[in-house]
């Protein structure tokens, strides 16, 4: 009797492979036109499960290529990076590595930029609730200590940088959109993706605010991050930022690097 | 731990109905999810998880574990599980009588297993695990299927049965799974009811499926089919009214589909408890 190592092997290898050397038919009862026909119900259930669940964590990359063109871009990256977990919310996370390299999404340059704000929306829409904190505390820390203040942050906040302006592009495509579809392609944007309570916010950052976020998410100080902003941008404004990142409950807490 | 009275009759909780169950609050004895869909550590779906839980008794139904994989339990997949079900304290924990994943691939579907008893001695052991893991026993559910394999030597049924009696753990018996295969391999499903033990019967699956040149497909996207009900009918007769469940996952209609299909369950169960006391 086969073991069931080689019976699943055997299985896998015509579900991925058509054409494959394996032979599952040996295993199955009925002629090979009906085993055919019948592993070919499985394959479409492999290939939708994969398909439907990229379609989820890049709603606005389907919607740009199309729903046609997406299912051929989730095919040819399925046969490239097939899933290997149960869990299909990790399905995806090369996706813009692959989208930049494939050939024919060439005609849209900001395509993997896009792609990969959109992997930072999902895995933000999934992420720790950030918790309410006391922010009386930050403002009693000496003014000497100040500048080793270092934020927490509300897990899913990220920063994309990109030459295009894919905060925008992301927004026009939400659902609740209102106002102009109009985009400035030679807008260079660096967006920020942000849990505020339930819901995933993209917003468009100028270079000093990026540039503080960027060091303070990589865990600097809050002097170094303002030195970075400030060279960035000399009319960086760091009250102005952080009194939004706190209304919204971006930084979420702080600590003091006692090595400053 | 809730758990759930026998007449209990629910539905599959999607994601475009969540606010409209919250809103309407129908009367229903449970909601059941998939697992999988709340493996994650915080945001939206979570939360609505935790409104629909203060409300209804919750099942976890998981479609991921890979059960019957010969080469390994996925140790990461089973963690995720767990952190879900101490977090949700669920009445019901179910997963499936299939394989999904070989080494590193993950096919993310119920693919059939031969029923020998390798496999059985396979599950008995990963059953033994996952509810030693859990702390709590489990459901194993019939899955339909679309090729037959020539080594087995008993009956899903059978299997089942057999890897409850062994494990402890109770049988969710899905109504159309056991009607597509019947249909598809030739064989009467009334007879396979006589397999199992009413007592391993925790719950019962009902769905609709949809026929393509001549063979059934499980899609859960439709209606109950009338051969469906009239196994039903048969099932509840046979094993006692059971918490019973409307499944729903592509095409899914307006909420009052659901619900109206979760009340002709209900009436069913109750006239056989009925006519079979009179």
């Amino acid at each position: 009797m086969p073991e069931l190592l080689d019976i699943q092997r055997d299985f896998a290898s015509s579900l991925h492979d058509v054409g494959a050397a394996a032979h599952p038919e040996r295993w199955l009862m009925g002629d090979e036109f009906l085993v055919e026909q019948r592993l070919a119900i499985y394959r479409a259930n492999v290939t939708a499960a994969a398909t439907k669940a990229l379609g989820a964590a890049y709603p606005v990359v389907r919607q740009v290529v199309g729903e046609a063109f997406f299912d051929g871009l989730a095919r040819a990256y399925q046969r490239l990076v097939p899933s290997t977990s149960g869990d299909l919310f990790d399905y995806g996370a090369a996706f813009a590595g692959f989208v930049a390299e494939f050939p024919h999404t060439q005609s849209l340059p900001y395509l993997a930029d896009l792609a990969r704000l959109e992997w930072q929306v999902h895995r933000a829409y999934g992420a720790e609730d950030a918790q309410p904190w006391d922010r009386q505390g930050l403002a009693q820390v000496a003014p000497a200590r100040q500048s080793a203040i270092c934020f927490a942050w509300a897990a899913g906040t990220a920063i994309v940088d990109s030459h295009f302006p894919i905060a925008r592009v992301w927004l026009i495509h939400q659902a609740d959109f209102e106002g102009e579809f109009n985009v400035d392609w030679s807008v260079r944007e660096r967006a920020l993706v942000a849990r505020e309570g339930f819901r995933v916010v993209v917003s468009a950052l100028d270079a000093g605010d990026a540039a503080f976020v960027a060091s303070s998410l990589g865990g600097a100080a809050l002097g170094a991050s303002t030195e970075m902003a400030l060279a960035a941008d000399p009319g960086f404004d760091l009250g102005h930022l952080l009194g939004r990142l706190m209304t919204s409950n971006v930084i979420c807490g702080f600590s003091i690097n006692r090595d400053e | 731990m809730k758990t759930l009275p026998t007449f209990a009759v629910g539905i599959g909780l999607r994601q475009p109905h969540y606010r409209e169950v919250f809103e309407r609050a129908p009367a229903l004895g449970f909601l059941e999810v998939h697992s999988e869909n709340f493996f994650l550590d915080g945001g939206a779906s979570m939360h609505a998880l935790e409104r629909a839980r203060a409300a209804y008794p919750i099942s976890l139904h998981g479609v991921g574990l890979s059960l019957g994989s010969a080469d390994a339990l996925a140790n990461v997949h089973l963690a995720k599980l767990k952190r879900l079900v101490d977090r949700v304290e669920p009445a019901l924990v179910s997963e499936h009588l299939s394989w999904g994943s070989l080494g590193a691939r993950h096919f993310n579907d119920l693919l059939p297993m031969p029923h020998t008893r390798e496999v059985l001695a396979l599950l008995t052991e990963r059953v033994d695990r996952v509810q030693s893991t859990l702390k709590r026993s489990i459901l194993i559910e019939n899955v339909s299927a679309y090729v037959e394999f020539r080594d087995s030597d008993m009956n899903d049924t059978a299997l089942l049965d057999e890897l409850a009696r062994r494990t402890g753990c109770g049988i969710l018996f899905d109504v159309n799974n056991l009607y597509v295969n019947a249909v598809n391999f030739g064989f009467d499903p009334r007879a396979r009811l006589a397999e199992l033990s009413p007592a391993a019967i925790g719950e019962m699956h009902l769905a609709g499926h949809t026929s393509v040149d001549g063979c059934l497909i499980d899609t859960h996207g439709a209606r109950v089919c009338s051969e469906v009900w009239a196994l039903f009918e048969e099932a509840c007769r046979r094993f006692g009214p059971k918490p019973t469940l409307i499944e729903w996952d592509t095409d899914l209609p307006a909420l009052d589909v659901l619900l109206g299909e979760a009340a002709s369950a209900a009436a069913m169960a109750r006239r056989t408890v009925e006519v079979s006391h009179a």
